[in-house]
């Protein structure tokens, strides 16, 4: 399912260029990420965004990066 | 040509393995990867090919091979970028790089085995490098030329490593048909069946002058083909022909048959057309219409213009009177626009006041669209087409330059 959604994440970058979603906010509730299934980036204008698959213990999400805006989307949603 | 070192990756089930990677929900399970809209399977996993499921099936003949099958929509920028960053780690290797497609490259590594110690070092290392990054895997064939390194990589998949060296070419060759060598279709098998010819050995050994006879100028390419012989070399992106045209085509969610309902999507595939171009300093000068009707029956029709243009709207008048000369008499299913009889740095500023203002809007509509994305601002009439843009990755798509298609 996709969805647009500004959230609030927790991400260490490091070491290097790694950047690693942590948790994140979405419905009042903590989603802890147990893993990072998947990541791919595309260009939306001239704005470059990072895609990650990420997964809780509860389904699969999709976390966006706006590397020109700096904010943090969930934009896709499965299995919840 | 002689003794090079060819070889072919072929990603397997590229689609269908990058989101089992995703989703790990999907993996061990037979999923097809289709599109948005009606259309067909573009990848099924192993797991659905074990079950008949096949690329080019419709969703309800994927079903009847396959009731637990899982339809998965496609996510090309997922697919683009993991092609892109495979085809990246490639030219580690070796500079001789050419993309095949977007799941698919040879690689000529002649000259990397000072560094690299042997053909086989270089496809263990870009697969471990492949399957740690991504966490997919591919076939890799070795050989002395493209035409048996794809033999090979077909030889054993999914995973494959398959070395053809070349006195072993014509024992493989001897029993193999002809089907399986890359560029014999179906309908050449059928043709060459008729002549007698079943496998390569005995294509290899047919006569020349009738092999030419039936089938003209390709017809000693076909013999060589038949012993393995491919002097073709590995042509890398900066190399290859320049562009002979830009086009886009869409297949509609549904049909239409409202001449206005035509022109809103002929309007946007002018502006798709033109945008490349004018990105890539590019223009055209015949204008090409493909028409697709609901029983599938294509017509194409073409108009050559006295100046050479990128400007959409000018593509899309063409584009009208083409479509006015067409007889319309049921649903359209696809429309496709392209622009061939190209030149390149092309470069004209209008001399009249009204096309100068033309000219200087469609370079801040683009400034617009480079910024923010594609049709972020757009002609009004094509605001409610739905979601603008390519859906499908062209056979043609490359990880840069003109052929770089930004697909969604």
């Amino acid at each position: 399912m996709q969805i647009k959604e500004l959230i609030r994440v927790a991400v260490v970058f490091g070491p290097g260029r790694a950047i690693r979603p942590v948790w994140f906010d979405w419905h009042n509730r903590k989603h802890a990420v147990l893993e990072t299934t998947y990541t791919w980036s595309d260009l939306k204008g001239s704005a470059r965004r990072l895609h990650f698959a990420v997964r809780d213990d509860g389904g699969l999400y999709e976390l966006t990066y706006d590397t020109s805006e700096q904010t943090w989307e969930l934009t896709g949603l499965e299995g919840n | 040509m002689a003794d090079r070192i060819v070889m072919h990756v072929d990603m397997n089930a590229f689609f269908a393995s990058v989101e089992q990677q995703a989703n790990p929900e999907l993996r061990g399970k037979p999923i097809a990867v289709i599109g948005r809209g009606r259309t067909v399977v573009t990848t099924a996993s192993y797991e659905a090919r074990a079950f008949g499921v096949k690329t080019g099936m419709n969703t309800w003949q994927a079903k009847q091979a396959c009731p637990q099958v899982i339809f998965v929509i496609g996510d090309n920028r997922k697919y683009t970028h993991t092609s892109a960053g495979i085809m990246k780690m490639m030219l580690d290797y070796t500079p001789l790089v050419e993309v095949f497609s977007i799941d698919e490259a040879w690689l000529d590594v002649t000259h990397s085995l000072s560094i690299f110690g042997s053909a086989e070092n270089i496809a263990y290392l870009l697969k471990s490098r492949i399957r740690h990054r991504f966490g997919i895997t591919c076939s890799i064939g070795i050989a002395p030329n493209k035409l048996l390194a794809k033999l090979a990589s077909e030889m054993k998949k999914p995973d494959g490593l398959t070395v053809i060296p070349p006195a072993e070419v014509s024992r493989i060759l001897e029993q193999l048909p002809v089907k399986e060598l890359c560029g014999i279709g179906r309908k050449m098998e059928q043709q060459l069946l008729m002549m007698g010819i079943r496998t390569c050995g005995e294509l290899g050994r047919y006569q020349l002058e009738r092999l030419t006879r039936k089938f003209g100028v390709i017809g000693e390419r076909l013999q060589q083909m038949g012993k393995g012989i491919d002097n073709s070399p590995v042509v890398p992106v900066e190399d290859e022909q320049e562009v002979k045209s830009v086009g886009h085509s869409m297949t509609l969610d549904k049909d239409i048959e409202r001449r206005q309902d035509i022109l809103k999507y002929l309007l946007q595939l002018s502006e798709m057309v033109g945008r490349r171009a004018r990105r890539y300093n590019v223009a055209g000068r015949t204008v090409h219409l493909t028409v697709r009707f609901a029983d599938f029956s294509t017509i194409g029709r073409q108009c050559t213009m006295k100046n050479h243009t990128n400007r959409s709207d000018e593509i899309f008048n063409e584009a009208i009177s083409i479509l006015d000369t067409l007889g319309l008499d049921q649903p359209v299913r696809l429309l496709g626009v392209r622009i061939t009889n190209l030149c390149y740095q092309q470069q004209q500023f209008p001399l009249f006041e009204d096309e100068r203002r033309k000219v200087l809007a469609t370079s801040a509509m683009d400034e617009v669209n480079d910024r923010y994305g594609s049709f972020a601002v757009t002609y009004g009439s094509v605001l409610d087409n739905g979601d603008k843009g390519s859906f499908v990755i062209s056979p043609a798509w490359r990880p840069d330059g003109i052929r770089n298609v930004d697909v969604k």
